[in-house]
């Protein structure tokens, strides 16, 4: 696996996160899509796994692709666009992450 | 690895004079340029030469002549920027297919949306093969199971798969087409645009020359843009080509993650020609806090802008913000024009930046006229539009009134091209293209503009202007109100007109993304009242979910179209229980 140093980008910000190098538990995955996904709740309504993410949240499609992005750097794995395309729910969205992370 | 060179060491830059894409890198294999690739992070993930991507062509074309594909046939590609786009389109060109660039999905759970549009775009062009990156082998598959004709889908790899027989080559000549072009707009109904080999020359002999980009040894492209748009594969693979330079491509993805790489390409591959339309140069000034300390722009002598309505609010804040980094705004070359050209119509002048042309509102609304605003720091009276050049040597442009009268100077009406370069129509779609083009080869392009001094003004397409009370009304005007304002931010509010009887009634439909029914209420009367103060008109303003966004064309731009129809159809209606 490669470390985080290599992966650093010289010049932006989102590179400052905090990449994980370490194995993540499946409750660390779904706890990062949910503070992601928190500032689109709508009224008291939890996110659970089986939200769905572009219907029962106030999220838009371009935030949807930034947090994609964030997850995709924190956890370091590329999801392809085809998998990306048939994901709907944050549980799908944690077991792609996590499926993944298994075979990295 | 390291990046292609930017000088052949001997061969002789020749701008665009081939008759066809074969013959051109016939030539430029000859030299040692050629495409880098980059990953997200800057790093080279495979950089192939000219003379590379014409071997690997020809094996590609062997392999499609070999399996008994017929001359003129056509192969849909998923254009994603990788080299197994380049194999597989130049791999075409040398077998006489067809190549046929379709978008890549976008976005999570866009698998059915994504598979209606591949579906509308085989039966448009009548496919018989579908290939991309092995990512999008099931969709192919998927898409492909309605159309028997569809002989051959998969990832590249089945291409690789196929036998490479001793045939002959039948490389696609002058006379022939080149590929087909879905244009902008067309996610719904899509129009393939026949890009012709012989236009397609014309149009980059215009591009690549004195009145155009005027390439030049020691030239080097850095592109982002996707492939499956006219600007990028036109502009940013074509044009390079014709003049044998190098290109260092990054995929609008990862420009999406990381606006600045595409800067850092520039300044450490000494890049000098680089597009986006505004919304690339909005990402990158957002992003600007990062750049590093070394970063060096000073080389970029070509910064254009082109593919949708030139804000000059945009460019400015980025010159602003990479000035320190030695990017000038004299680079700047606003552009204007459209698949159905090949691309290119006009060019502004080298050197200059982007000038303006502030008119009057009033005049603009009433009188069809451009006249110059008395105050041009009265927000209300005033209105700024980019000058985007004199038209190409090729093409001839007029602005008409509606009687198809030319108009002189300064007289807002539509604009008109004929030209070499002029698409011969849309591919299997004659009444689509009688509706734009007449039979003496002038098209109509949609747009509505003024000339200034023999440069082009554009303003606004014309099916989304409104009139309220005679007055004529830009809808991005509205929606530029509501932004500036701060009241949503950019691409979240769309503005367009319904039939109210007697006239004209102004509907603006924003995404809410405010929870709570005062949070609604505000936010609505919010836009109406930016609007008022703005434009001085009534709207009604319409909530849409996020969740339901508003509606976009297959380039990304929203469609006020489409959120028009929508709003007619009921979907933008309060839910009643809501209430």
């Amino acid at each position: 696996m490669r470390t985080a140093h290599e992966l650093t980008v010289e010049n932006d910000g989102i590179a400052d996160t905090m990449i994980l190098t370490r194995s993540v538990s499946r409750a660390e995955v779904v706890r990062e899509i949910c503070a992601h996904l928190e500032p689109y709740q709508v009224g008291e309504k939890p996110i659970t796994g089986e939200t769905v993410i572009a219907k029962d949240l106030t999220i838009d499609s371009l935030a949807i692709m930034d947090m994609v992005m964030e997850l995709e750097d924190r956890f370091d794995v590329s999801i392809p666009m085809s998998v990306i395309a048939e994901i709907h729910t944050v549980d799908q969205l944690a077991d792609t992450i996590g499926d993944l992370r298994a075979r990295a | 690895m390291t990046p292609l060179p930017t000088r052949n060491s001997k061969l002789t830059l020749r701008r665009a004079d081939f008759r066809s894409v074969p013959e051109m890198l016939d030539y430029a294999a000859q030299g040692e340029t050629g495409v880098t690739f980059y990953s997200v992070r800057g790093e080279i993930l495979s950089a192939l030469s000219w003379r590379q991507i014409r071997e690997r062509a020809h094996v590609t074309a062997r392999r499609l002549i070999g399996a008994g594909f017929a001359r003129g046939e056509r192969i849909l590609i998923t254009a994603d920027t990788w080299p197994g786009f380049f194999d597989a389109f130049f791999g075409a060109q040398y077998a006489g297919l067809l190549p046929v660039p379709v978008s890549v999905p976008v976005g999570i759970g866009g698998k059915d949306a994504y598979l209606e549009q591949l579906k509308r775009q085989l039966a448009a062009s009548g496919a018989v093969a579908a290939v991309g990156i092995e990512d999008l082998a099931g969709f192919l598959a998927d898409a492909a199971a309605e159309f028997p004709a569809v002989r051959l889908h998969g990832g590249v790899s089945v291409l690789e798969a196929l036998p490479e027989k001793p045939v002959d080559l039948r490389p696609l000549g002058p006379a022939d087409l080149c590929y087909i072009q879905f244009s902008s707009g067309s996610t719904r109904h899509p129009h393939g645009v026949q890009i012709t080999q012989a236009a397609l020359m014309a149009n980059l002999a215009g591009m690549t020359g004195p009145a155009g980009l005027e390439v030049v040894p020691g030239d080097r492209a850095v592109s982002w843009l996707p492939l499956y748009h006219d600007m990028g594969l036109i502009g940013f693979t074509m044009a390079p080509l014709s003049t044998q330079i190098s290109l260092d491509y990054l995929t609008p993805r990862d420009f999406a993650r990381r606006p600045t790489q595409w800067l850092n390409l520039i300044s450490r591959n000494r890049g000098t020609i680089a597009y986006s339309p505004s919304f690339g140069y909005d990402l990158a000034a957002r992003r600007a806090a990062n750049q590093p300390d070394d970063l060096d722009l000073s080389s970029w002598r070509h910064a254009g802008i082109g593919g949708d309505m030139i804000r000059p609010d945009v460019l400015d804040r980025f010159s602003a913000a990479y000035e320190k980094a030695g990017f000038s705004a004299k680079a700047f070359i606003p552009s204007y024009g459209m698949a159905e050209v090949c691309l290119a119509i006009t060019f502004s002048p080298h050197g200059v930046g982007v000038r303006t042309d502030t008119i009057d509102r009033v005049a603009l609304a009433e009188g069809h006229r451009a006249q110059p605003a008395l105050d041009a720091q009265d927000e209300r009276r005033a209105r700024s539009f980019v000058l985007c050049g004199k038209v190409l040597p090729g093409p001839r442009l007029e602005v008409r009134d509606e009687e198809g009268k030319a108009l002189g100077d300064r007289e807002i009406g539509r604009i008109f091209v004929a030209g070499p370069s002029i698409m011969p129509g849309y591919y299997g779609e004659p009444e689509a293209t009688r509706e734009v083009l007449s039979a003496d080869g002038w098209l109509d392009t949609g747009d509505l503009g003024y000339t200034l001094k023999g440069e082009i003004v554009v303003t606004g397409r014309a099916k989304d202007l409104i009139i309220v009370n005679g007055r004529n009304i830009w809808p991005q005007d509205i929606e530029w109100a509501i932004e500036s304002r701060k009241v949503v931010k950019n691409g979240d509010s769309v503005a367009f007109s319904v039939d109210a009887g007697e006239g004209e009634r102004v509907v603006v439909a924003v995404l809410a993304r405010v929870s709570g029914e005062e949070g609604r209420k505000t936010l609505a009367s919010d836009v109406a009242l930016a609007v008022r103060e703005a434009i001085a008109v009534d709207c009604e303003v319409v909530l849409v979910p996020p969740s339901m966004g508003l509606p976009t064309t297959s380039s990304g731009k929203l469609s006020r179209a489409r959120a028009k129809a929508n709003y007619l159809a009921g979907l933008y209606a309060p839910k009643t229980a809501a209430a």
